[in-house]
Parts: structure tokens; sequence; C-alpha cells
């Protein structure tokens, strides 16, 4: 039952994510790409890691596709749809060198032992009061996750802000419109 | 339940998607459409960790979260990536008025 619901889903998901590559409007190819971020929470649900499925949903349905979303409407093509992707050989090539390294990748993962010898995942008693730490972490991710951010992982914690902090500078700096430079820029770059 | 999911559909469903995300980068034009392919190979990686984490023993004196901390932390730095990449692709917009990076060809030689 599970099982089927897992391979249902992953071929959903993959589908979504073909979506996303092979579409040439770049808004459905966006659109594709949230479904394929939800079949993502739900395969996090699925490993039992709901809070992840939550900042999942939160941080890449929420921030990531809509900032894209924007940055489509903002580099909107004026010539069309045509030359989101490229044809021919070049197509060719990239998908037979994609399919290389996905042979390559389902091979390492078939032929290694100690992987396809986990069938079953280690169980946890479902009760409050489970006695292995990580029993207790499935349970309530949440809390556990705030308590590891704030002793072992503080460090990464901060340079996390940091990196944020720098990001959304950068990022408003970069984007900022000053109209004096864009002029200037045009009447001295060649037309493309 | 039961029939419990192996490990290596897992990895098979991160490693498809993965190979999905890099014919993605290889054969997108449009910028943003190479930003989104790079966020299928981020989310690929992330179910990897995760299912490790699931799977795997508990390292002794690493806390409970490993998988799920190293995600949380791809995540992040996804986020960043996407605001500061989308904010280049903007630049190069108003510069080029095109956004394929097959034409951001003025550093070559």
């Amino acid at each position: 039952m599970i099982q089927a619901l897992f391979i249902a889903l992953s071929a959903f998901g993959l589908f979504m994510a073909l979506g996303t590559v092979f579409a040439r409007n770049l808004v459905h190819a966006a659109l594709y790409l949230v479904a394929f971020f939800f079949v993502v929470a739900c395969q996090f649900v699925l490993l039992e890691a709901e809070f992840m499925a939550a900042i999942q949903v939160l941080i890449y349905i929420g921030a990531v596709a809509v900032l894209l979303m924007f940055g489509i409407m903002l580099t909107r093509n004026i010539t069309g749809d045509e030359t989101t992707i490229v044809t021919g050989q070049w197509r060719l090539l990239g998908i037979g060198v994609a399919g290389a390294v996905m042979i390559v990748l389902f091979l390492g993962i078939n032929g290694f032992k100690p992987w396809t010898d986990l069938g079953v995942r280690p169980e946890f008693p479902v009760t409050a009061e489970s006695t292995t730490p990580r029993g207790q972490a499935i349970l309530a991710m949440t809390p556990t996750v705030g308590r590891e951010m704030m002793t072992r992982y503080v460090v990464p914690f901060e340079l996390a802000g940091l990196l944020l902090t720098a990001a959304l500078v950068g990022a408003v700096v970069l984007a900022q419109y000053d109209r004096t430079d864009e002029t200037s820029a045009a009447a001295e770059s060649p037309q493309p | 339940m039961s029939q419990q999911i192996p490990l290596t559909w897992f990895l098979y469903f991160a490693s498809a998607a993965f190979a999905i995300g890099l014919m993605g980068v290889l054969m997108r034009r449009n910028a943003i459409g190479v930003l989104m392919a790079i966020e299928i190979m981020l989310n690929a990686a992330n179910i990897n960790f995760i299912a490790f984490w699931r799977y795997g023993d508990a390292p002794a004196g690493e806390g409970p979260l490993t998988g799920v901390m190293m995600a949380l932390f791809v995540v992040t730095i996804a986020a960043a990536e996407v605001a500061v990449g989308v904010g280049l692709i903007l630049l190069c917009y108003r510069r080029w008025r095109v956004a394929d990076v097959d034409e951001f060809d003025t550093l070559s030689g």
C-alpha cells in the first residue's frame, strides 16, 4: 500500500521535474517546479521528517518559487519562448550526459550491499516516553531542531544568518534600479 | 505498516531527479531555467540526506538530527543562492536585454 503510494508519488514527481526542464514557457516550468517541490515535501513526510516537509513548503513553494516567478516576469524575452531551451544535437548531448549520470548512479546504488540491505528503517516506539534520542527527535522534531540549533549547531546557525543577511543586501544592491546607469550602459554596449 | 519502502527507492528517486536537474542545467538557455534546474538538484540531495538519516544508525555523539540539520542548511544556502542569482540575472537582463546564458559572452575571447 505505502509502496504503491510511493511509486505513484515518485512517478508524478519525476514527470513534474521533466516538465520543469522541457517546458518552453517558463511560467509553466515554474508551476511544474512547484508541483515537484510539493512531491519532495510528500517524500519527507514518508521519511517521517514532517518538520522538513513544512520547511519545504514554506521556503521552496512560498519563497523560492515566488522569487523565480518574479524573475521570469521581469526578464520576459521579447522574442518569445522559442529560445528558452537548446535544440538539435545539443539537446541530444544534454539528454545523453544526464542519462549516463543516472545510469552510473543507479548502478552504484544497486551494487552497494549496505544500502540495498537497508529495507527496513529502525523502529522507534511511538509513545511520548520513547527512550532513544532519535525516537524523541522524530516524535517532536521542531523543539529538537530548535535545541540543536542553539547548542550543537550554533556556529553554522550564526554563519547561515550572516550568509542570509549578506545575500539580502547583495540582492538589493544588485537589483537596484538605476536609470542613469541603464541609459549609459545601453549607449555604450553594442546591440545583441 | 507491513511493507516498508526500502532505502534504495528513495535513492533511485533522488538520483533520477538529480539527473533530470543536470539535464536542465545543460539544456536550458534561459538563466532562470538554469536556476530552476539547480533547485531540482538541491532537492534531490536533500532527499538523500533525510533518507540516510532515517534509515542509518545514529552516530554516537553527533546528536539525533544529523541529516535533518544538514538538509536545513542546504535549504538556507539554496534560498540565498536564488535571491542573489535572480538579482544577477535581472542586472544582466537590464544590460543586454536578454536572459539567455549563451548571450552573456562579453568575457569570451
